[in-house]
């Protein structure tokens, strides 16, 4: 019915020309409700998002496919964050996913076949990949080192980037860049982004030489020594009721 | 078995540290957070597993309009700081659900039910207000993905994700799941009914392919081939 690896059957918001997604622009009175809701709901979840992360991913059955994203991180306790992923820092950037990421110690515990999901950050983080944005690099840099031992299980829910205008298909799992050909993440992408927040990703690589590299535990980064990426299908299914359905 | 909505597990961990909690009071402050500024309504509702409707979930949706017509939200395990991101869902216009590839549409679901129902509601606002967005919400669809099963349990988001369904006729709804959350909440599910006679659905009815096409859905992993990863990648000029 849908996988992740497939392109979704031609429609008017398949074609990547117009700006994503189609719709009216907000109507005035959406927006006095939305202030009002606003004024009078305490949306607490939202307000522990403390942290802005840009960084890049790679698509778990396809990484050549690769893009720019935009965490927004909350945290749960010192080893789980949970991160609200868009494709830019823009107010009206699109929700594409989710990542949770976990200390190693929480990693260790999961089965084999769990663990085969995730992904580690070390590279991303010491090649400069991963940036705070605005943030003193002085500030950011003792937890840095924390970070770069995490690992990430990313699920893309909208897939922007081959020309989607609304969320199409099954979500996708993501991987992260990786130290071998196929996890380089290509230079233009990378140009663009230090173009934007005016930095260098070559510049905190050498800042980032002492972060000590962690060891990477055998069965994250699955892709890389098995050369087998995972794709999500989406089957027709009877479903277990308990009253009648639809 | 009386199943509970969510579970209350702890999510395992040390606590945060003092270093970590100045740091991130500190990007707080500094760093800008537009995407999530756009979140401005609290919803809470009912989702249910595509393949499976004995498991149900309370879903807090935390939602920001893309345009008029299309919303995104972040859905939570409860309205708590402390809460889990278990899922996204994505709220679309009737005009567009009907854009969508005839196998896409079973991935949605339709809002009328739990919308005139009384089940899906916006804490702290009050009827009046509340009613003038569900008159709208009422004729949407929504596509909703879980990551994280805390109604069985997990302490950490395991397997991959799961497509859920939302309620769309009487007698779905797990009763005790419904009075608790009428309890925490001060809310009455049949009040809210009755306020909400006037509101329709879709106008063209609900979509038969919508809702799991009216049967379920499942999601499965598959391990496909990619080229070595020390392989030349072509390049791109």
């Amino acid at each position: 019915m849908a996988s992740s690896d497939e392109k979704p059957g031609p429609t008017p918001v398949a074609t990547g020309d117009k700006p994503t997604p189609p719709g009216e622009p907000t109507t005035l009175s959406s927006k006095i409700l939305d202030k009002g809701a606003g004024m009078m709901q305490s949306l607490k979840p939202v307000k522990e998002m403390k942290q802005h992360v840009c960084t890049f991913a790679l698509y778990a059955h396809d990484l050549s496919r690769q893009i720019e994203t935009h965490h927004y991180v909350g945290r749960l306790n010192q080893d789980v964050l949970q991160c609200a992923v868009y494709d830019s820092d823009k107010r009206k950037a699109n929700l594409i996913g989710v990542e949770y990421i976990i200390s190693p110690k929480l990693y260790e515990t999961l089965p084999e076949e769990e663990q085969k999901l995730w992904h580690s950050h070390a590279y991303e983080i010491k090649s400069g990949l991963w940036v705070n944005p605005g943030v003193p690099q002085m500030l950011e840099k003792p937890e840095l080192e924390n970070m770069a031992c995490t690992y990430g299980k990313f699920w893309c829910t909208w897939q922007v980037d081959r020309g989607d205008r609304l969320p199409l298909g099954a979500p996708a799992l993501m991987f992260s860049p990786q130290p071998v050909n196929r996890g380089r993440v290509r230079p233009d992408l990378v140009q663009r982004r230090d173009e934007k927040y005016k930095i260098s990703t070559e510049e905190l690589r050498e800042s980032r030489v002492d972060i000590q590299e962690p060891e990477i535990h055998p069965n994250a980064d699955y892709w890389v020594k098995h050369n087998k990426g995972f794709a999500v299908d989406v089957k027709p299914a009877d479903m277990k009721r308990l009253a009648p359905f639809p | 078995m009386n199943k509970m909505a969510t579970s209350h597990v702890n999510v395992p961990g040390e606590p945060t540290e003092t270093g970590t909690a100045l740091l991130e009071t500190a990007t707080g402050t500094i760093q800008g957070f537009q995407p999530i500024n756009n979140i401005h309504q609290h919803l809470c509702a009912f989702h249910f597993y595509a393949h499976d409707m004995t498991r149900q979930v309370e879903a807090h949706h935390f939602c920001g309009h893309l345009n008029e017509d299309v919303r995104q939200c972040l859905i939570y395990d409860s309205p708590n700081k402390d809460a889990r991101l278990i899922g996204i869902e994505y709220i679309v216009v009737e005009s567009l659900f009907l854009t969508l590839p005839d196998d896409e549409k079973p991935l949605w679901h339709s809002h009328e039910f739990e919308v005139k129902g009384g089940y899906l509601f916006m804490p702290g606002v009050p009827g009046i207000v509340e009613r003038q967005d569900l008159k709208q919400v009422c004729k949407t669809y929504g596509k909703v993905i879980h990551f994280w099963q805390v109604d069985r349990g997990d302490p950490l988001p395991l397997g991959i994700p799961q497509i859920m369904m939302a309620l769309t006729r009487p007698g779905q709804l797990d009763e005790n799941i419904a009075k608790d959350v009428e309890k925490r909440f001060g809310v009455s599910f049949e009040e809210q009914r009755e306020q909400r006679k006037d509101l329709s659905g879709p106008d063209h009815g609900i979509h038969p392919l919508a809702n799991a096409a009216g049967r379920g859905l499942k999601t499965e992993l598959r391990e496909v081939d990619i080229p070595p990863a020390t392989s030349m990648p072509r390049v791109f000029v």
